[in-house]
């Protein structure tokens, strides 16, 4: 590398960390002086808050696992008429904005709606309603990564299981999975990490039971920014601790360098 | 890699240390743009923020479209939030908005005295309906006489915004509270809106007071009731079949062209002879501001910051003027005629000749 290429390629990533950082940390640094922040920490409103936002996009995580799956393994192996429609649907939620998504939920899933109307859930200000919205908008997350798992696998391995007798079954679950595994796997914890951030479809379907986004919303409008803040950096800082504690347990310290 | 993230540690500790210094950069950089936005030209493009509450939103809707036919080079930008968010958005967010209107007048002098504005008028006025629409259960039953008989109904479900966050929803549970009065049935609030949630009003000293929980702690029957934060979010509700009723500004109900029942003058909120009465519920919000129920009167105001006082007195004048009034009467919305000012001697010259003794 030419120290000058080095030079404007390390100035142009610096400014874009910065930018990502500078708000987080700003926000976080703020707490140190405020007495609110430890208020915060003993309030049992937010850390129930907190571990049901969690527990909301663990289920929809699980549920783009099993029915996601399926799907991105068929989309990185068959061709098919419509394969590529499929492919922009999948792609939907990422367009679509966030308060319309909700609103478009509540109309299927609302008490009258087509889903809603029959399902023994009840999905609006309930639980199953802030399932089924995290999952609109986290599930594409999941499907693209799960498909460039499948799509990065030599084929030729799956032929030769073939070949030696193994059913598609048992190539699948022995072969392609394992492999696609490491993919698989980010692609659910960035999957569970969107669903965390979700608000603006939440709040349509599903402003009770509160999740730490309603919530931080919530304590900005009723008592302000100073409110607000505490519960912000909580959320910041333990889904900061979990995101760097699964990426260690999946994949040591070195990724990069063991996947090359 | 190990290189990498020591250095992003670096960083990140070298951000904390120059937090601050950041703020004060901001600081200078705002007082350098209000100067340069200051001195600007006729036929400069000029963008008009104007922050109102969600009930605002036709006639706000209307009078941006006279506002840039008058003045071309002029574009209004309107946001709708609920009063308490929209004033906050000046107070904390330190964002610069030209015009501030709320749907409940006090909250300007409130929260936004003296640092970001000082005066006040008041130009408009509302009332508390109770809206559905054709499917709604019992619709063709529902009359001004019956109404809360047929909420009490098991299988009605009816909706009203946070108290904590939004005018519309403090003012209904105030209505709530007056039918009981005014009706002389003591179990009205209580089967409504007691019985499935954590409000409740007390009597203190002849006074009925309803202390908010904290918003994560109301603990609505959601079988029952549907809480948004704020009015306008309900509309959906509305208009899915979620509820069958909410609480709601005769203006919104009468744009959105739902069916909607008058409810007594005496405890709608909407005439200034009955303030006596309206003075006996008074509702604490969580975060300890109290507010005594009094008729709905709609106020205006330029914050301090404001990027181009001109065009907004410009625009605020267009409110309280003719045409202003107008549109809001074919909207559904008693203007205040005349127009009330509590600061007449902080309010710009322009403006002045509005009130005249």
């Amino acid at each position: 590398m030419r120290p000058t290429f080095s030079l404007v390629l390390a100035a142009l990533s610096a400014l874009i960390v910065l930018f990502i950082l500078l708000p987080v940390v700003v926000t976080i640094s703020t707490q140190f002086y405020n007495p609110g922040f430890i208020q915060a920490m003993e309030d049992r409103a937010v850390w129930s808050s907190i571990l049901l936002t969690y527990y909301a996009a663990l289920l929809s995580t699980l549920i783009a696992i099993v029915f996601g799956t399926p799907l991105s393994y068929i989309l990185s192996r068959y061709s098919f008429l419509g394969r590529s429609i499929v492919e922009g649907v999948v792609d939907i939620p990422v367009v679509i904005p966030h308060t319309a998504a909700g609103i478009a939920l509540l109309a299927v899933f609302g008490s009258n709606g087509l889903i809603g109307s029959f399902s023994p859930f009840k999905f609006v200000d309930a639980l199953p309603g802030i399932v089924v919205a995290m999952l609109f908008v986290s599930v594409p997350i999941y499907l693209n990564a799960a498909r460039e798992g499948f799509a990065s696998i030599d084929l030729r391995l799956e032929q030769v299981a073939r070949t030696l007798g193994a059913s598609q079954w048992r190539v699948f679950f022995t072969i392609s999975l394992p492999l696609a595994a490491r993919h698989i796997a980010a692609g659910a914890l960035m999957a569970w990490a969107r669903a965390i951030s979700e608000f603006g479809a939440i709040v349509v379907i599903a402003y009770y039971p509160m999740i730490a986004p309603t919530l931080i919303y919530e304590r900005y409008i009723s008592a302000g920014l100073s409110a607000a803040g505490p519960v912000t950096a909580i959320l910041i800082l333990l889904s900061l601790a979990v995101f760097v504690a699964i990426r260690i347990l999946l994949w040591g310290e070195n990724v990069s360098r063991s996947e090359r | 890699m190990r290189k990498y993230i020591l250095l992003l540690v670096l960083l990140g500790l070298l951000l904390c240390g120059c937090t601050q210094s950041v703020q004060d950069t901001n600081k200078a950089f705002k007082q350098v743009s209000g100067n340069i936005s200051g001195n600007e030209g006729q036929s400069k493009k000029v963008v008009l923020k104007v922050f109102h509450a969600g009930s605002l939103t036709e006639p706000m809707k209307a009078l941006k479209k006279v506002f840039e036919k008058s003045y071309p080079n002029v574009e209004v930008q309107c946001e709708a939030a609920g009063s308490a968010k929209t004033i906050r958005k000046v107070t904390e967010l330190h964002r610069n908005a030209d015009v501030i209107a709320s749907a409940d007048y006090s909250l300007i002098s409130k929260m936004m005295y003296p640092e970001y504005a000082d005066w006040t008028i008041k130009f408009a006025r509302n009332q508390i309906v109770l809206a559905y629409t054709d499917k709604s259960k019992y619709a063709d039953e529902m009359s001004s006489a019956n109404w809360y008989q047929i909420l009490r109904r098991p299988d009605v479900k009816f909706g009203f915004s946070n108290p904590n966050d939004d005018p519309c929803g403090y003012r209904s549970q105030m209505v709530l509270q007056l039918a009981e009065l005014y009706y002389n049935d003591s179990t009205i609030y209580d089967d409504l809106v007691a019985k499935h949630s954590n409000l409740k009003f007390v009597e203190e000293n002849g006074t009925y007071v309803l202390r908010m929980p904290n918003s994560e702690n109301i603990n609505p029957d959601t079988n029952k009731l549907m809480i948004r934060s704020m009015e306008m979010e309900l509309i959906s509700g509305l208009e899915t079949e979620e509820i069958d009723y909410f609480f709601i500004y005769r203006s919104v109900a009468q744009q959105h062209h739902f069916r909607f029942v008058e409810l007594p003058p005496q405890i709608d909120l909407s005439s200034p002879e009955y303030t006596s009465i309206y003075k006996k519920v008074k509702v604490v919000q969580a975060n300890g501001k109290e507010i005594v129920g009094k008729p709905i009167v709609y106020g205006i105001t330029i914050p301090k910051n404001a990027n181009y006082k001109e065009y907004a007195e410009k625009f605020v004048g267009l409110v309280i003027g003719k045409e202003g009034q107008e549109i809001f009467e074919k909207l559904g919305q008693p203007p205040l005629i005349p127009p009330k000012v509590d600061n007449i001697n902080k309010l710009p010259k322009s403006l002045k000749r509005y009130f005249n003794p």
